[in-house]
């Protein structure tokens, strides 16, 4: 299996990066971790004439963090940092989960955070939880810089927004309340080195009183052509004292929400059987953990 | 269009012509000539290519070498101490028997490498779990966590 020749520019500073894009225009492809794009060369699927390693430019790595304001990721931060970083783990507890559920180790290591939205396969596993926490990305170009929640930048099956000429710079989360909690699980064929069938992130915050719900999200990944936000448990449970029937309630409702395919890896049938199980646990975990905070 | 690169593998620098779509593990195969790192599945899901690039475990079968101008990159050969001595992790892997054909070795090696420089002390879950990248087809594993449990503890205790 051999790839297409192709030309390799390796610029060092976004301004390089921003005129070779816009002298290749669409003849060239981003190279951030590789661990899709090569294998998709490799396959022959595409074979684009020009690639543009955008991993030597320091502005787009990094993970930095500012008590109040909350963090910035650079797009090719590696998963494996995030997935080890101690700050995220603290801040951002169910994306750092998440990032640690992606592939294998040499895959973490390899792969990076803008790939895994920009690649938008249904079944990432970031952008879950990126969206439960409400982060934005910002999209960069030679004119100047955008940005817009993940779920908008998201927009379906491999299909993001972004326009010749603009690369995916860095997610922005905002500073979580100190009494958030979030958690993640997933369902998948194996516990490791496998593609989710459902995956899914819960942020939730309790009143003083530990009992009743003063803010809460849940998100399903796998389940739609993006990452799908419940109104349905937001509505369910906030202003609501806790319990377990009010949990298996709101996860029926994720149930009516979720848009689930047959695919090679599940049934539309089973995906929608394990959403509800995936809420139902997640909201309950979530609590406890609230609990204690 | 082949252009000149500089790889810097287990300590001596190797200045080599490649093409952009040469991927590492060929390089470091057929061109520096080191044998050791496999080439099993060439998608990224068996891990026998596994390398360390500036000391993490990458998969040399979908990088492509020309990313790794400059770098740092151990292979299995560069494991062993300089006077030949086995490294405690490949000592541990003969001593547990968790080698059979011998064609997964190399990439669990670099692996386990990997894992223990970042966690010298990894829980039997932390050893499953960051394993998982590497499949091996003959021992059924247990034996390569076993090697790896040992092989932490004797690099703990200092004994190199």
């Amino acid at each position: 299996m051999f790839m297409n020749q192709f030309e390799y520019f390796a610029p060092k500073t976004p301004g390089e990066a921003f005129e070779l894009m816009g002298r290749l225009g669409s003849k060239a492809r981003i190279l951030a971790g590789g661990t899709e794009l090569v294998i998709l060369m490799k396959d022959r699927i595409i074979r684009p004439e020009c690639l543009i390693d955008i991993n030597n430019i320091e502005e787009f790595k990094g993970i930095k963090y500012e008590p109040g304001k909350g963090m910035v990721i650079g797009a090719t931060t590696k998963i494996a940092d995030i997935q080890y970083s101690e700050i995220v783990k603290r801040k951002y507890y169910a994306l750092a989960d998440a990032a640690g559920e992606i592939g294998s180790s040499q895959v973490r290591h390899m792969g990076t955070i803008g790939g895994n939205s920009c690649n938008a396969s249904p079944s990432a596993e970031t952008p879950t939880p990126l969206v439960a926490y409400g982060a934005t990305v910002v999209v960069s170009s030679a004119t100047g810089e955008r940005e817009m929640p993940l779920e908008e930048f998201i927009q379906g099956v491999r299909m993001i927004d972004l326009k010749e000429g603009e690369l995916l710079t860095k997610f922005k989360l905002p500073e979580p309340s100190p009494k958030l909690v979030g958690r993640y699980a997933y369902m998948g064929a194996r516990d490791a080195n496998e593609i989710d069938f459902v995956n899914m992130a819960v942020t939730l915050e309790l009143e003083d009183d530990k009992q009743t719900v003063k803010s809460v999200k849940l998100v399903m990944g796998s389940v739609f052509i993006k990452p799908l936000i419940s109104t349905a448990v937001t509505a369910l449970l906030t202003g609501q004292k806790f319990s377990d029937e009010l949990a298996a309630k709101a996860a029926e409702a994720t149930q009516g929400e979720a848009k689930p395919i047959t695919d090679v890896r599940a049934s539309a049938e089973y995906r929608h059987e394990i959403v509800g199980v995936l809420a139902r646990r997640l909201l309950k975990e979530a609590f406890g953990a609230a609990q204690e905070v | 269009m082949k252009q000149l690169i500089k790889l810097e593998i287990n300590g001596r620098v190797y200045d080599v012509p490649v093409s952009p779509r040469d991927v590492l593990a060929d390089v470091i195969r057929k061109k520096v000539g080191l044998t050791g790192t496999k080439k099993g599945c060439g998608m990224g899901d068996c891990g026998a290519c596994t390398v360390l690039v500036e000391g993490k475990p990458i998969l040399s079968c979908i990088t492509l070498a020309i990313t790794c101008n400059g770098k740092k990159i151990t292979t299995v050969e560069g494991l062993a101490l300089p006077d030949g001595q086995m490294h405690p992790i490949q000592e541990a892997f003969v001593n547990q028997g968790a080698i059979q054909c011998g064609f997964c070795t190399p990439g669990m090696l670099m692996s386990a490498k990997g894992l223990l420089a970042r966690n010298p002390k990894p829980s039997l879950y932390d050893i499953k779990h960051e394993m998982s990248g590497n499949i091996c087809r003959c021992t059924g594993f247990k034996r390569i966590i076993e090697a790896i449990e040992v092989a932490s503890e004797t690099m703990s205790e200092g004994v190199k």
